[in-house]
């Protein structure tokens, strides 16, 4: 038991901030109009960032749907290369690095 | 042997330790040598702070690039640091990210040792 919160407090808050990214982006329904967004710019009423669409264009890329993906949001398959890799390099140095936060 | 505050002063916390634990095994002329290219590779934690503060004036994702993690940078560049939820996840975890960076470049510094100096290596 011990052991087991001892590995837990070692998990370091990006490994967890990935993965929830991820585990929120195969969730979102990339059809739906106006969308529930976390981003400050769209609440500042903003309508256009270079990033915008790119959670859509992840999801419709996991889905398989290759054409659509390309065009809300061309780098999607970057995102995903990157983040996993980061993901793996967090994984691989919990044994080596201690983590802050 | 060697002390790591005699030659590396600066560091503190978890760095200081680890470095520390790198160091024990050295003489002092390998300490100094290991202290000088070890503080030349390092990055500073404040300076990857005041790098991820640069995210909210439109500048996001310089953090990542000093720290090597060039895929990362461009993708927080592009992206307003992932709509600056990236950046504030790294306000809280720069600590970890300079640490993860020092140490990586500590061992780099270690391998260079050896290899240049095979006598030298202390923990080969």
């Amino acid at each position: 038991m011990k052991e087991i919160r001892h590995w837990l407090t070692r998990i370091p808050l990006e490994l967890i901030f990935w993965i929830a990214s991820i585990i929120a982006i195969l969730t979102i329904n990339p059809d739906a109009g106006h969308h529930f967004s976390l981003c400050p710019l769209d609440s500042l009423g903003f309508d256009w960032c270079p990033g915008c669409g790119l959670g859509r264009s992840m999801n419709l890329l996991a889905r398989g749907d290759f054409q659509a993906s390309w065009s809300m949001h061309p780098l999607a398959m970057l995102a995903f290369g990157v983040i996993f890799h980061r993901i793996w390099t967090l994984i691989k140095n919990l044994k080596t690095t201690h983590y802050y936060g | 042997m060697a002390n790591v505050l005699r030659h590396l002063p600066e560091l503190e916390g978890m760095e200081l330790g680890y470095i520390q634990g790198l160091m024990k095994n050295m003489d002092e002329d390998q300490a100094s040598l290991f202290a000088q290219v070890y503080r030349a590779r390092r990055k500073d934690a404040q300076m990857i702070l005041i790098l991820t503060l640069l995210g909210f004036f439109g500048f996001a994702g310089l953090h990542r690039f000093t720290l090597g993690q060039v895929g990362l940078g461009i993708l927080y560049i592009l992206t307003l640091g992932l709509c600056f939820i990236g950046t504030i996840v790294d306000l809280v975890n720069y600590k970890s990210l300079a640490y993860e960076y020092n140490v990586k470049m500590a061992h780099e510094t270690l391998s260079m040792l050896s290899l240049h100096f095979p006598n030298g290596g202390s923990n080969a």
